[in-house]
């Protein structure tokens, strides 16, 4: 019964993180923010709290999470986490094997504790390297750069290609309207760093084959966060006295949490409350309830000291590798983030790299991508802005309203319009004009500044038959400059174009200045 | 009845009827064509009043529009800009001439541009969205696989993708708005038909007046309705400033684009050799008319 309504549950969890992805779009008219699933990650408070030292009121559904989760220990991992979820639809599918089969992976328990303790020491010193390992931004992410686009293609090929049949093309047309002003309206979005982000996810769910719920068992750091939490937990698995001692709760648990030889206990660390014991006990036995009981008692965790040493001089050799890197200058020559988002060093703490800002960027401008190292490798899946691919709109300020942490501030739309993202270069060896001295400014066109910051300078110029010809020469006006890009994005050149942004005259802005 | 009287009646009767057609047809024409204006400029009124009459002047939608026609009306929706800062056609016309060419019997309108923002947010903000679709029209986003390679028979350019249900259409309506374009000085009725071309489209703008007039030669729409109620005169196309924007209440309308084109020049004041363009359209004959003796009919309405 209960672990009937732990999957409906589960399903719906999983329904509204998917539906508030998919809100996430303009015409932003949210009824429930769309960042708001994202910011249950009980990850996201503790390094807050780390970063700040104080309890920040923004994360209230993590905190409302953690909360509970001293009393009703791991829930969380077993009804709401969407992560979780999938990964039991792809047990469905993968077929692991029983707890007795895998029962050689036990002993990396511990992997999850030295995981969170280790990035608590980077973040102590002001390393935030949690996210990438975040249950919530690791769905988010693969849904925006890798799920979404991929259905897009399938369904818009699949309506387009019946088309082309004769007697089918007004259905299908009438299908592929509906389909694209109701649910999947954005064009089909192409992202850098889509390798390495679905194959990130593709491990974890191909983990699935080595044991049920393997980066649950053993790595995900908000898993080991809640267990460490657990302590407390008041509903108890009671087994009743009837009890045969068949073992098949045993061989069934989703978390390996029933200790072998004695399936009385349960390691309160690492249940995360399914159900499914109850579920398995064999009918006419039914031997397992569960009760309300305060009897506070401990459950070892699995990280011995030995461990956990090796795991802290690991993380200072990683703090000095991550620190010790050149960071070279003029590769941060590009480095765009979206308009409103807080100094880089800040930046880089803060952001939870769950891509929410590129999905709703791609119904817009869509010049957000997942970023890649160019010198550090907490650059990697930072929002960027590529704007030979896409520019930001001028009359958008989503980027900043749909972030779950502030990283990028949410600006008013009058604000975002005089915040500078960089600034406009011409490449005047490849321009049109002055390296052909023909007619173009496209640039000068789209520039979309009240008073255009793409201005041009009309020359004369002696033609190769003596005939004179008027050339109009553009070039930036810095003061009136955003960096949009739309200069860059519509340059009409191959290649690379005669008109990129650079940061420079970017302007960041933090906290305080928001207020003001 | 002799057999050669009957041959002689026959004769007489089949040149008849297939000649009698091709003068009527003729007399039509010439009668149309007199009947009626050139052109027509309204000025002083809400932009479907200056619609209306300026459509009576012209003879009446049913002039252009036949029972069971498909149209296309192509406004600008270019921008992702509100209405009052004219930098897209205004929405309240474009409803107006939807419900003009459903009165006149069309069996579909259809309303799409290509942007230069993006899509969804030029045509909600733009308004023109919610109230053509509210007039009647179906209002549809660019689908990237309609456009057609079509030939053209141009000095530069020998081929260009113009977009399926444009070609398609019975008839069209160009509906611009008129604005400062600071590579082709003004963007009217020529200008705008860029909304219906595929493909990279700042291309066209090195060598911009031969390219422009090439690819429209081809695609020349039914009617064309210039939308003056606001002007935008610097800053063009994208605007963005209400400082450059100027109410002038008016409307032009002609069968014939280039004509159209020339009269709007008044607006901002310039002359046609000003705007290489227009002066390579008229060069080349792209103009029904005889622009220096264009015969217009000026009504201000009160």
């Amino acid at each position: 019964m209960l672990a009937k309504i732990r999957r409906i549950a589960q399903v719906l969890f999983l329904l509204f993180f998917i539906y508030l992805f998919i809100k996430a779009r303009y015409p932003y008219e949210p009824l429930i923010d769309s960042d708001l699933f994202l910011r249950f990650s009980p990850l996201i408070p503790l390094f807050d709290f780390i970063k700040n030292l104080h309890i920040s009121l923004l994360f209230w559904p993590a905190l409302i999470i953690i909360v509970l989760t001293l009393f009703f220990g791991r829930f969380f991992c077993g009804w709401i986490c969407p992560l979780g979820a999938v990964l039991d639809l792809t047990s469905k599918i993968l077929k692991p094997p029983s707890n007795q089969t895998s029962r050689k992976w036990r002993k990396l328990r511990y992997l999850k504790f030295a995981v969170l303790s280790g990035m608590v020491i980077l973040a102590i010193f002001s390393i935030h390297v949690w996210s990438y390992l975040d249950p919530l931004s690791i769905f988010n992410r693969v849904l925006t750069i890798v799920i979404y686009p991929l259905a897009t293609l399938l369904a818009e090929n699949t309506l387009l290609g019946i088309t082309y049949i004769p007697f089918l093309e007004d259905g299908s047309y009438f299908i592929f309207d509906n389909f694209k002003m109701f649910l999947m309206p954005e064009n089909q979005a192409h992202y850098q760093q889509l390798f390495g982000i679905a194959l990130f996810f593709g491990i974890i769910l191909g983990l699935e084959k080595v044991s049920r719920r393997f980066w649950c068992r053993y790595l995900c750091p908000a898993g080991a966060w809640l267990g460490l939490l657990s302590q407390f937990r008041f509903l108890e698995r009671i087994v009743g006295d009837t009890c045969p001692d068949c073992d098949k709760c045993q061989i069934e648990c989703k978390m390996n949490a029933i200790p072998e030889g004695d399936v009385k206990q349960t390691d309160k660390v690492e249940c995360i409350e399914c159900f499914n014991c109850a579920e398995s006990c064999p009918p006419k036995i039914k031997a397992i309830t569960y009760r309300w009981r305060w009897k506070p008692y401990h459950t070892p965790i699995d990280f011995k000291r030995r461990q956990f040493m090796q795991t802290t001089l690991g993380s200072f050799l990683a703090l000095g590798l991550i620190n010790l890197g050149l960071s070279n200058r003029e590769k941060k020559d590009r480095l765009i983030r979206p308009p409103g988002a807080v100094p880089e060093e800040q930046f880089l703490d803060r952001c939870i790299r769950c891509l929410e800002c590129v999905r709703i960027c791609e119904s817009n401008g869509a010049c957000l991508q997942p970023d890649q190292i160019h010198t550090s490798v907490l650059e990697l899946w930072l929002p960027v802005a590529v704007m030979r691919e896409g520019y930001c709109e001028y009359n958008c300020n989503l980027c900043g309203q749909v972030c779950p942490t502030d990283a990028i501030l949410p600006l008013t739309l009058e604000q975002k319009q005089k915040t500078p993202m960089g600034l406009a270069y011409f490449d005047k060896n490849v321009c049109i004009p002055f390296a052909q001295n023909q007619d173009c400014i496209v640039c000068e066109e789209h520039c979309p500044t009240p008073e255009k910051a793409i201005k041009f300078d009309i020359k004369e110029i002696i033609l190769e038959d003596g005939s004179a010809k008027k050339v109009k020469y553009p070039y930036v006006v810095k003061d009136l400059c955003i960096g949009c890009g739309i200069c860059e994005t519509k340059c009409p050149l191959q290649g690379a174009p005669g008109i990129f942004v650079t940061i420079e005259n970017q302007k960041r802005i933090s906290d305080n200045e928001l207020i003001s | 009845m002799k057999r050669r009287k009957f041959i002689k009646t026959t004769a007489a009767g089949a040149v008849g009827v297939s000649v009698l057609p091709l003068l009527l047809k003729n007399v039509d024409g010439l009668l149309a064509d007199t009947n009626y204006p050139r052109a027509v400029w309204v000025e002083n009124g809400e932009p479907a009043q200056l619609l209306q009459t300026a459509l009576k002047e012209i003879g009446g939608m049913k002039r252009f529009v036949s029972k069971g026609d498909v149209v296309v009306i192509k406004p600008n929706i270019g921008w992702d800009r509100a209405p009052q800062f004219a930098a897209t056609t205004n929405p309240d016309l474009v409803a107006e001439l939807v419900k003009e060419c459903l009165n006149a019997g069309a069996r579909t309108v259809k309303v799409f541009d290509r942007t230069c923002n993006t899509p969804r947010r030029c045509y909600q903000n733009s308004q023109i969205e919610k109230k053509a679709k509210a007039a009647g029209a179906e209002v549809l986003q660019i689908r990237d696989n309609r456009f057609k390679k079509t030939a053209i028979k141009g000095k530069v350019i020998k081929n260009w993708p113009i977009y399926k249900d444009y070609l398609e259409a019975d008839k069209v309506i160009n509906v611009p708005i008129a604005k400062h374009h600071s590579l082709s000085r003004v963007t009217l009725g020529l200008k705008n038909l860029m909304g219906v071309m595929g493909g990279n489209r700042g291309e066209i703008h090195n060598n911009f007046a031969q390219k422009l007039v090439d690819i429209t030669s081809t695609i020349l729409p039914t009617l064309t309705i210039i939308d003056a109620y606001r002007i935008l005169t610097d800053n063009g196309p994208v605007g963005g400033n209400l400082a450059h924007v100027k109410l002038c209440k008016t409307l032009i309308a002609s069968p014939c684009t280039v004509s159209a084109d020339y009269l709007a020049l008044e607006l901002f004041g310039h002359q046609i050799k000003d705007v290489q363009h227009i002066a390579e359209a008229a060069k080349r004959g792209l103009n029904k008319y005889d622009l220096q003796s264009l015969n217009v009919k000026r009504i201000k309405l009160s």
